[in-house]
């Protein structure tokens, strides 16, 4: 021990002060490591701080990037879902586009807010704009109060307001609803309007899903129509080319699959704007097709012999009924010409006489046509998904003899052309009654229907609306190839408030499907109050103007809806054709 | 002596802790830079989004079903074609092919079936209906034997539709089938093999008639026999 004391550099020292040094030693010692052990603990602490930081940073950024992403989500999808046809093709979507709006603080100050005179900045802007009116602008100009002077700018028109160098004129970019393809089925789409809790739907598709348009979840996802743009825009081709030839007031058309009632082309003429929705407040927005009820004459017949038919009431189709004008209550039921002294069914629906489907009617009994207008929906609002639909004038009450007779060719009964063009679906399509939709039907989903119709009583329909087209009224809609079968339908309006018909007004309606061999399309066309031009050879029933149309219209949608022409097959109607002797009539 | 020894160890500690957070520094600056440039990219591709919807909504708008109507109107004239501009089969189609006009070359045919398909679908040998027994053709016993003339019997069948002969300096080349040939009046070329004779002439036969090709299947054996024959009686 002692011989390690001089090593400590303290070799003559008591053992006392050793032992102090020894325990100052130990104490510094002790102390050294609780300071080293508190450091550390900081460290750690630091170091977990850190840690814990950057991980936070690191969750913080996770969740972050989630909403940024949902962010962007939101900032893609549409403010309003898009509308297309069932190709893809757009009929309505959302649009940001520029709008006119008069700022009077853009300038600041006190002074004027424009750097011209408002009545300089008015006549430039009605000139860019020819559709405003310069009064009406100069006084929201004169106001000084921050007004919208236009709801949709065009580029080039803003380009050339921006000319104008007025800073209270700003373009504020606003979502907007357009239209591509303008009045195209603008009845069925509809309009948006503006009110306080923004855009809404007004008529047509945009007012049933206005709620499903604007939902946030869904929005991103176009809404399919089971309309078709080409054939929509043939319809209305072909119909405007038959109002504009027979001066008619206005007309309807409708292209229903008959096998499940999907509407690929529905049309009201004249039509209006839906991108103008500020000028659609006039009666162009009514649907004639879907909510004008009007009587719709011999095209009811079909139905009224394929009620007997079905009965068992016409059994034997060469039965001759006698065709002389005969009275029921006071009222003389008479063809618009004389038909000879007798005809059997198949003449009686070539020449159109309503004597003979009177005499069916009256052997089938009311009750009996009243069900099968029952089923065919007749006495119902007609089944669409928009809020146009024509309550029918129905005949309450059971029916008369003279009623049963009256309706059995389409007088004392009203309905819409969209309830004609269902009815006749059933007609040929085996029938069975479905409702008409304006949305895909998934095929493998497509609705059961409501039998009418047996099936034979369908087959020997469709022989017989076919032998209209060749030999009867409808031999205009006969387009070659695609056998067209189809019944005609003249009708006289009836007078303002029930009065007596109106020998000079006519509804002219062709109601048609094809092909008849395995019908797939009913055609439905109608004019209201035609007048014969030299179009139409001098004459106002349909055989002249309604059916012509279909015979154009036919042949244009038919390759677009998958219907080949053939020249080389038609249904079998030889059954048929020696019971007809050839003959016109209406 | 503990100090000067524990002071460079809480040093490195400190040390350590410094780059740790100067790294944490980095990795958020780099973070939020790469943030806002995904920003940017996504502020961008709603840009060009919005950009194609205009463009895509202005092309629809000018190319809507009115404005087609009018231009048909004016300009093109186009109307729905006719029932008989419709064709159910091919056969309809070859219906439409023009009978060869005399002094045409010889059609290029090419075979849709390899040799030994061809082969394989040899004519039966022809039975006497009486005796049951195989008889020898007429022509064949007629005819004399002549090395120039390709032999008759059913297994030249690939030969015969597989050669060409130009009438002008009657060159005959083998031809290989490129594709089968199902619609007659779609466009064939035919390829010369290198063995056969008179390439070069060949050639430019071919190219003449490329676009002639036409479908006349169903005598087609009939002619070529008949077209052979001639030069060699």
């Amino acid at each position: 021990m002692t011989d390690i004391s001089p090593t400590l550099g303290a070799p003559n020292l008591p053992a006392h002060p050793a032992t102090t040094g020894r325990l100052h030693f130990a104490d510094l010692r002790q102390r050294s490591v609780e300071t080293a052990r508190s450091r550390l603990i900081w460290v750690v602490i630091g170091f977990v701080f850190f840690a814990l930081t950057a991980f936070a940073r690191i969750g913080q950024l996770g969740f972050g990037a989630a909403a940024l992403a949902h962010d962007d989500g939101a900032a893609m999808a549409p403010p309003r879902a898009e509308i297309t046809d069932r190709n893809g093709v757009p009929l309505a979507r959302a649009f940001p586009g520029y709008a006119l709006r008069f700022n009077p603080e853009a300038l600041g100050g006190s002074g004027s807010p424009l750097v011209k005179t408002p009545e300089e900045v008015a006549r430039a802007l009605v000139q860019i704009f020819p559709d405003l009116v310069y009064g009406v602008v100069l006084d929201k100009l004169k106001a000084g109060e921050a007004t919208e002077l236009r709801g949709r700018v065009l580029p080039e028109q803003a380009n050339a307001v921006q000319a104008l160098g007025e800073p209270a004129l700003e373009f504020p970019i606003v979502p907007q609803r357009f239209y591509p393809q303008g009045s195209l089925a603008a009845h069925v789409i509809g309009y948006l309007e503006a009110d306080k809790t923004g855009l809404h739907g007004k008529i047509g598709i945009e007012e049933t899903l206005d709620a499903r348009l604007l939902d946030k979840a869904r929005r991103a996802e176009p809404v399919a129509l089971s309309l078709d743009a080409r054939a929509q825009g043939a319809l209305e081709d072909e119909l405007a080319r038959g109002i504009a030839d027979t001066h008619a007031t206005g007309g309807g058309g409708i292209v229903l699959d008959a096998d499940n009632g999907e509407i690929i082309a529905l049309a009201s003429l004249p039509s209006f704007d839906p991108n103008r929705p500020d000028l659609a407040l006039n009666r162009l927005v009514f649907n004639r097709t879907s909510n004008q009820v009007y009587e719709l004459g011999s095209t009811f017949k079909p139905f009224t012999i394929a009620a007997a038919i079905d009965a068992g009431v016409v059994t034997d189709l060469a039965v001759r009924y006698p065709a002389t004008p005969f009275k029921i209550a006071g009222r003389t039921i008479s063809d618009s010409h004389n038909l000879g002294a007798s005809l059997n069914v198949p003449e009686a629906l070539i020449h159109s006489s309503n004597i003979v489907t009177a005499q069916v009617a009256d052997k089938l009994g009311g009750q009996k046509l009243r069900d099968t207008m029952i089923a065919l929906g007749m006495n119902t609002r007609p089944p669409i998904e928009i809020s146009a639909r024509g309550k029918p004038l129905w005949p309450q009450g059971d029916w008369s003899r003279l009623t049963t007779m009256t309706v059995s060719y389409g007088h004392g009964l009203s309905v819409t052309p969209l309830h004609l063009a269902t009815g006749y679906a059933a007609l040929v399509n085996g029938g069975l009654w479905r409702p008409a939709t304006l949305f895909k039907v998934d095929p493998a989903h497509v609705p059961e229907g409501r039998r009418v119709f047996q099936a034979a009583t369908s087959a020997r329909m469709r022989q017989l609306l076919r032998l209209i087209v060749v030999d009867g009224t409808g031999k205009r809609a006969d387009a070659a190839g695609f056998r067209v079968g189809g019944k005609t339908g003249s009708a006289e309006i009836a007078g303002a408030h029930g009065g007596a018909y109106r020998k000079n007004a006519l509804i002219a309606t062709f109601a048609a499907a094809f092909p008849m061999d395995r019908p797939r399309y009913v055609v439905i066309v109608m004019l209201d109050e035609p007048q014969g031009t030299e179009a139409t050879s001098g004459q106002r029933t349909a055989a002249y103007n309604a059916a012509p149309i279909v015979g154009r219209l036919v042949p244009r949608i038919g390759p677009m809806l998958g219907v080949a022409p053939d020249r080389h097959r038609d249904i079998d109607v030889s059954d048929l054709t020696p019971l007809v002797a050839n003959g016109e009539g209406e | 002596m503990t100090k000067s020894l524990h002071a460079p160890r809480s040093l490195g500690w400190i040390a350590a802790l410094m780059i740790g957070l100067a790294l944490v520094t980095v990795l958020a600056f780099r973070v939020n830079a790469l943030r806002s440039q995904v920003h940017k990219t996504d502020a961008a591709i709603i840009a060009l989004q919005q950009e194609t919807l205009y463009l895509e909504t202005e092309f629809e708008a000018r190319a809507s079903q009115h404005q087609l109507k009018a231009w048909n109107d004016v300009e093109f004239g186009f109307v729905a074609p006719g029932a008989a501009q419709y064709l159910d089969s091919e056969r309809q189609l070859a219906a439409f092919a023009k009978p060869a006009e005399p002094g045409a070359p010889a059609p290029v045919r090419v075979a849709s079936a390899d040799d030994d398909a061809a082969a394989a679908m040899a004519f039966p040998a022809m039975v006497s209906p009486l005796t049951g027994r195989p008889v020898e053709p007429v022509r064949a016993s007629a005819e004399p034997a002549d090395d120039a003339a390709p032999p008759r019997v059913g297994s030249a069948l690939a030969d015969r539709i597989g050669t060409v002969r130009h009438r002008a300096n009657d060159t005959e080349l083998a031809v290989k089938p490129k594709r089968p040939v199902h619609i007659a009046v779609a466009k064939t070329t035919a390829e010369p093999e290198p063995s056969a004779r008179g390439q070069h002439s060949a050639r430019t036969l071919l190219a003449n008639t490329t676009t002639h090709a036409r479908a006349e299947r169903t005598d087609a054996p009939a002619k070529t026999a008949h077209k052979d024959r001639g030069p060699a009686r």
